[in-house]
């Protein structure tokens, strides 16, 4: 094929339609506010897990890496409580929010997802494997969760979270 | 961090007090004066663009030090490398090498507009005197609309096969990347242009654009197929383009799609003036899929390609060898495919043993022009047989060992360890 202006219309044409058609919608898949609202039907004050120094040192093993946090922020009733976590995949944040009832995973929904790749971490075929998902000794989840070819580092991070949810739920109902 | 934020910070966290909590007094003071000194320190440094804070850190985990992400404004190191031992069993030889180490920068500059790049250092030396090599791999940018909808432009790579998008040690199977992708599939095989990608629906992702394309002027390795042709990026001939196109559909454990790459080559003699005129048009197509249950983890895939004009590409070579000897056939044809299997039969925290068999084929169609004594190599037709076992000591890295086995090239039947990581 050789070079030809047309060529180059076509292809700002393909990259403008794609932009017009794209516009409608970012990387934010849902407002943290809007999930928690969702959750409780309205939002209640939040409350907060002090990570103490055994907390700490007990998130940094899950996570692989110190907490960011020395607080962490959760919205609670009198059997749900929801986590809104943030974990890097390869190289950007991915913000989460995890239902914790009874110790178990309700539901995942990934609330922002900002990598170029592997968007498929958000769909319900991915998430629903975190379902009545809990913590095994070693705060492992019970269950393999099966990885998305080319997401490999943003599925790994969705798992530290998972487990970081159910981590800081069981600490917060001591 | 100002004097107002450090009261905001005490406040929210007075605030929060009544609410449930599992600390003591003393521990929660503590925390406290430990937010202070990490927001003083935090105060004390200049703003860098990359400790932009998230919209949302702060308000769900009071986060501090954001400086990990890639916030807007901000540039992260990315990177990956792999260490190999071969000892060769017919000669008894034996080498050690930094196969590759690869780094590279991104950028944020907002909420859509995204730089990756990676930059390659193979062979642990680069000059004159070494094999060693270095290039860009990748510099491209990415304006991303929504998950359906990325506009890419710059040095990227073509999204043809598994391994060529998906080349980090830790994410394959065994020491040396599988020979179909790479005399089959040039892994890693990048072109300069422009493309639209993305993921639409469930697990179904595009990816299409307008590149570059290989120079058959420039072919200058008998068993490699077209692979010796490619252009990379380097003042690469661009009379002739290419247009690409790849479908794959993701589920978790599942991976199908396919990949088809066209144009032509011959870049009017730019390279080899007996290639004037010659359209030498290259299609290379693949199909491939993953699927892991339970530990079970198969892969297989199988690509193909033809060059046209591939008499006169011959002819080429053969009036630009230096040397009759130095000539040799162009690729008619291009073929191969493999089958692998492996079994995940420890995982255990970070540790995660899996041994695995590949089998491939490659069979490399050359244009033979008997009278110039140019004829098919034989170790175009190759059957390989690989037995091994990754050994992931944490999900990025990997200890690797296999043994393989050539059925026409006997030369390269070898026992292989590796070491490899990605970060």
């Amino acid at each position: 094929m050789n070079w030809r202006p047309r060529h180059s219309l076509a292809l700002l044409t393909l990259a403008l339609g794609t932009v017009a058609a794209g516009l409608v919608r970012g990387e934010v898949h849902q407002e943290p506010d809007a999930f928690v609202a969702e959750v409780f039907g309205s939002r209640p004050a939040p409350k907060v897990l002090w990570l103490t120094k055994d907390i700490q040192t007990q998130a940094a093993a899950i996570l692989g890496h110190p907490p960011a946090q020395l607080r962490q922020r959760y919205w609670s009733d009198s059997h749900r409580n929801v986590w809104i976590l943030e974990e890097i995949g390869k190289e950007e944040l991915i913000t989460a929010g995890f239902v914790v009832v009874d110790g178990r995973i309700d539901h995942v929904r990934v609330l922002v997802y900002r990598e170029s790749r592997g968007q498929e971490v958000r769909y319900p075929s991915f998430l629903k494997q975190f379902k009545e998902a809990k913590l095994a000794p070693g705060e492992r989840l019970d269950r393999e969760i099966d990885g998305i070819a080319g997401a490999t580092l943003s599925v790994a991070a969705m798992e530290r979270m998972a487990r970081l949810a159910l981590f800081f739920d069981r600490m917060s109902r001591k | 961090m100002k004097k107002s934020n450090l009261a905001l910070a005490l406040a929210a966290a007075f605030a929060a007090a009544p609410a449930l909590g599992q600390a003591t007094v003393d521990q929660k003071l503590q925390i406290l004066q430990q937010e202070i000194d990490d927001l003083k320190a935090q105060a004390r440094r200049p703003a860098g663009p990359g400790q932009q804070a998230s919209p949302y850190s702060l308000d769900y985990s009071s986060m501090l030090d954001r400086s990990s992400g890639l916030a807007n404004g901000g540039t992260n190191v990315v990177g990956y490398g792999e260490v190999a031992y071969g000892k060769f069993r017919q000669s008894g030889n034996a080498t050690a090498d930094l196969q590759r180490f690869v780094f590279g920068f991104n950028h944020r500059f907002d909420e859509r507009l995204t730089f990756h790049s990676e930059i390659e250092i193979e062979h642990a030396v680069v000059s004159s005197a070494d094999n060693g090599e270095a290039a860009i791999e990748q510099a491209w940018l990415n304006y991303k609309v929504s998950d359906a909808a990325n506009v890419k432009g710059g040095l990227f790579l073509i999204p043809v096969g598994i391994l060529n998008e998906m080349h980090e040690p830790p994410t394959y199977f065994g020491v040396m990347r599988n020979q179909v992708e790479t005399r089959i599939i040039p892994t890693t095989w990048r072109e300069l242009g422009a493309g639209v990608h993305g993921v639409v629906g469930e697990g179904l992702s595009y990816d299409v654009g307008i590149t570059t394309n290989f120079d058959s002027g420039k072919l200058d390795e008998r068993t490699t197929g077209i692979r010796s042709a490619h252009q990379e990026g380097q003042e690469a001939n661009a009379r002739n383009l290419a247009v690409y196109g790849a479908l794959n559909y993701r589920r978790p454990g599942l991976l199908m799609g396919g990949g088809v790459f066209t144009g032509n080559t011959g870049q009017n003699g730019a390279s080899n003036p007996a290639l004037q005129g010659v359209s030498a048009r290259l299609t290379l197509w693949d199909v491939h899929a993953q699927y892991r249950i339970a530990r079970l983890d198969l892969q297989a895939l199988y690509a193909a390609g033809t060059l046209g004009d591939a008499d006169k590409v011959t002819a080429a070579i053969l009036a630009a060898a230096p040397t009759p000897a130095d000539a040799f056939a162009a690729p008619k044809t291009l073929k191969g495919g493999y089958v692998q299997a492996a079994y995940h039969v420890y995982k255990q925290g970070n540790f995660d043993v899996a041994p695995f068999v590949r089998y491939e084929r490659i069979d490399i169609k050359q244009q033979e022009d008997p009278a110039n004594g140019l004829l098919q190599d034989p170790n175009n037709i190759e059957r390989i047989k690989t037995f091994g076992v990754n050994f992931w000591v944490h999900p990025q890295v990997v200890l690797k060992a296999d043994i393989q086995r050539y059925a026409t090239d006997k030369s390269q039947d070898r026992f292989s360890l590796g070491l490899g990581f990605m970060f």
